[in-house]
C-alpha cells in the first residue's frame, strides 16, 4: 500500500517534472535559471542596490506600453494627431498606457541616472566591471535617444518645433553632423518621412540595441557579482579567507562577527 | 609597479568571489524581495503620473494644438529631462562659442563618462578616501539641478504682450515712418522670433541666438536677410535656425526691411 502511493507520487512528480527536464536536457535554461536565482550575493547588499532593477521594470513597463500605442498609433503625419487623441479620448484605457509611456519614459531616465549615481558612488564600476559601466553609459545615451524620437510622435506643436531644433542642433556636430541630420529627418528639411523615421528608429532600431545591452549588462552583473556597500564592515573582499574559519563558530559568523578591516588600498 | 597593481586587484576580486560564497546569501528570495519591492514602487509610480497627468493640470496638458509647419508662433521646448541642454545653450553665444553648448559639451560630458572607469583605477571604494570623486560628483548633481531649474522656469516670450512693444522699438530706432518695417516688426513680436533672439531688452536667449537690436547696423541687405530668413543653415552653415519659409515672400520681406531697419537705437 505504502510502496504503491509512494510510486504514484513519483510518477505524477515525474510527469509534472517532465518538461522541466525535457527543457533541460536541451538547453540547460533550467540550471540556468537555477543559477540565477540561487547565486550568492553578498550579504550586507542595500536598498540603493534595487535602482538597477527598478530601471529595468520601468524599461519593461515602456516596452509594453509602447507596443500596446503601436497598436493604435499611425505614423503619418496627417493622421498621427487624430490617432493620439483617439488613443487617450476613445480606446479603453488608452490615457492610461498612453500616461503611462509618457511618464515611464521620466521615471527611466530618472532612474538610470539614480542607478548610474549609486554605481558611482559606490565605486562599483572599478575592476573588474570597467565594461559594465561603459555598457549602462551607452544604455543611458540610447535611453535619451528614445526620449527625443518618442518627442516627436505625437505631432503637436510642441513636439514638431523641439525636434525641428533638435534636429537643426545634431546638424551642427562636425563632419558626421549634416549627415545625421540627414539621415533624421529623412531628407533636407523636417518633412513626411521624418515622423516615420522617427517612429522607426524609436520603437524598432533604439529598443532593439537596448534589449542587447540589457542582456549585456545583466550578464556581466550575474558573472562579475554585486558590490558590497563600500562603508560595510564585512564587504566582500576585505577579509582574507582564513579569517572566516579562525574567527569563529557557526556558518553566519561572517555576518554576526564583522572581522577588522584591512587597510585600504 | 602597474604589475603589482594588477595582481593586487586579481587577488582582491578573488578574494570577493571566495567571500560572497563562503558568507554571501542567496539571490533568492533574498534579494529578489527587495527587487520585486521596489519593482512594484515604480510601476505605481508610473501608473501614478499618468492617473494625476489624466485628472489634474499638475503635469500639463494631454496634448498641445496639431504640428503646423506654417505656423508662426512656437516654442521649441524639448522634454524636462532635456532642459539641462536646453538651458545650457542660453549661455553659449552664436556664432563662436554656440558649438561649445550644442555639442562640444554633451560631447565632452559623455566621453568623460565613459572613460571614468580608467581615469579612476583605485581600489579604494569608501567615499570618505574618494574626495575628488565625491566633490565631483555633488558639482555635476548641482549644475544638472542649476540647468534643469533654469530650464525649466525660463521666460517665454508671448507675441501678444510682444506686439505692445512695436511702437517702443520705431520710436528708439527711428522707423516709425517705414511702414515696412513696422509691419515687419509686428511679425517679428508675433512669429516666436524672441523665443530665440533678444531685442531691445526683450526675448530669451536661447539655443545661442543673437542679439538683433543692431542687426541692421551690419548693412548685409534685404536679400540677405531673406535668404537667411527662408533657410538660415545655407547661409549660415551649422545654424540651428528653423526655416521661416512658411511665412511667404511678402512676409519675409517686410521682417527684412524691419531688420534691416534696427540700427541699434538710442
Amino acid at each position: 500500500m505504502a510502496t504503491r502511493r509512494m510510486t504514484r507520487s513519483e510518477q505524477l512528480q515525474q510527469t509534472i517534472l517532465y518538461p522541466l527536464d525535457w527543457l533541460e536536457e536541451r538547453s540547460g535554461l533550467v540550471g540556468g535559471v537555477k543559477y540565477f536565482l540561487f547565486r550568492k550575493v553578498p550579504g550586507d547588499i542595500n536598498w540603493f542596490q534595487t535602482l538597477g532593477s527598478a530601471t529595468l521594470t520601468a524599461f519593461l513597463v515602456q516596452a509594453t506600453t509602447g507596443v500596446i500605442l503601436a497598436m493604435y498609433y499611425k505614423p503619418d503625419p496627417n493622421s498621427a494627431y487624430a490617432s493620439i487623441q483617439n488613443i487617450t479620448n476613445h480606446v479603453f484605457a488608452g490615457w492610461l498606457v498612453r500616461g503611462m509611456h509618457r511618464w515611464g519614459a521620466s521615471v527611466f531616465i530618472i532612474l538610470m541616472f539614480m542607478h548610474m549615481g549609486r554605481v558611482f558612488l559606490f565605486g562599483a564600476y572599478k575592476y573588474p566591471r570597467e565594461l559594465n559601466w561603459i555598457v549602462g553609459v551607452l544604455l543611458l545615451a540610447m535611453g535619451l535617444g528614445e526620449g527625443f524620437t518618442g518627442y516627436l510622435l505625437p505631432w503637436d506643436q510642441t513636439a514638431y518645433w523641439a525636434t525641428v531644433v533638435g534636429i537643426n542642433i545634431n546638424g551642427t556636430a562636425p563632419f558626421l553632423g549634416p549627415f545625421l541630420a540627414q539621415f533624421l529627418q529623412g531628407g533636407t528639411y523636417i518633412n513626411a518621412d521624418t515622423l516615420s523615421r522617427f517612429y522607426s528608429i524609436h520603437m524598432l532600431l533604439i529598443p532593439g540595441g537596448i534589449m542587447a545591452l540589457i542582456g549585456l549588462h545583466l550578464y556581466l552583473v550575474i558573472r562579475l557579482g554585486v558590490t558590497s556597500p563600500p562603508w560595510s564592515k564585512e564587504a566582500a573582499g576585505t577579509g582574507p579567507l582564513a579569517d572566516a574559519s579562525t574567527n569563529g563558530a557557526g556558518p553566519r559568523s561572517g555576518l554576526v562577527n564583522p572581522r577588522p578591516r584591512r587597510s585600504a588600498r | 609597479m602597474a604589475s603589482d597593481r594588477l595582481v593586487e586587484r586579481r587577488r582582491v576580486f578573488q578574494q570577493y568571489k571566495a567571500d560572497v560564497k563562503e558568507r554571501g546569501k542567496p539571490f533568492y528570495p533574498y534579494a529578489m524581495w527587495h527587487d520585486t519591492l521596489m519593482s512594484f514602487v515604480v510601476v505605481g509610480v508610473i501608473i501614478g503620473c499618468a492617473v494625476v497627468w489624466k485628472y489634474t493640470s499638475l503635469l500639463g496638458k494631454l496634448y498641445d494644438k496639431p504640428a503646423d509647419p506654417g505656423t508662426i508662433n512656437f516654442v521649441p521646448r524639448p522634454d524636462w529631462y532635456f532642459y539641462f541642454l536646453f538651458y545650457l545653450l542660453r549661455i553659449f553665444k552664436w556664432p563662436n562659442s554656440v558649438f561649445l553648448g550644442t555639442i562640444g559639451i554633451p560631447t565632452i560630458c559623455l566621453l568623460l563618462l565613459i572613460a571614468i572607469p580608467f581615469l579612476d583605477v583605485r581600489f579604494e571604494r569608501r567615499l570618505l578616501r574618494r574626495p575628488v570623486a565625491v566633490v565631483a560628483a555633488c558639482l555635476v548633481v548641482v549644475s544638472m539641478g542649476v540647468l534643469t531649474y533654469k530650464g525649466a522656469t525660463a521666460k517665454e516670450a508671448l507675441g501678444s504682450e510682444l506686439i505692445a512693444q512695436v511702437p517702443h522699438w520705431a520710436a528708439k530706432q527711428g522707423f516709425t515712418n517705414n511702414p515696412q518695417a513696422i509691419a515687419g516688426a509686428k511679425l517679428f513680436a508675433v512669429s516666436g522670433c524672441l523665443n530665440c533672439h533678444t531685442y531691445l531688452g526683450s526675448g530669451g536667449h536661447n539655443l545661442g541666438a543673437p542679439e538683433l537690436t543692431a542687426e541692421g547696423a551690419k548693412n548685409k541687405g534685404i536679400d540677405f536677410q531673406v535668404r537667411h530668413l527662408t533657410c538660415p543653415s545655407c547661409v549660415n552653415p551649422g545654424s540651428p535656425m528653423p526655416s521661416f519659409a512658411g511665412l511667404g515672400p511678402a512676409r519675409l520681406n517686410q521682417l527684412a526691411h524691419f531688420l534691416e531697419a534696427s540700427k541699434g537705437g538710442k
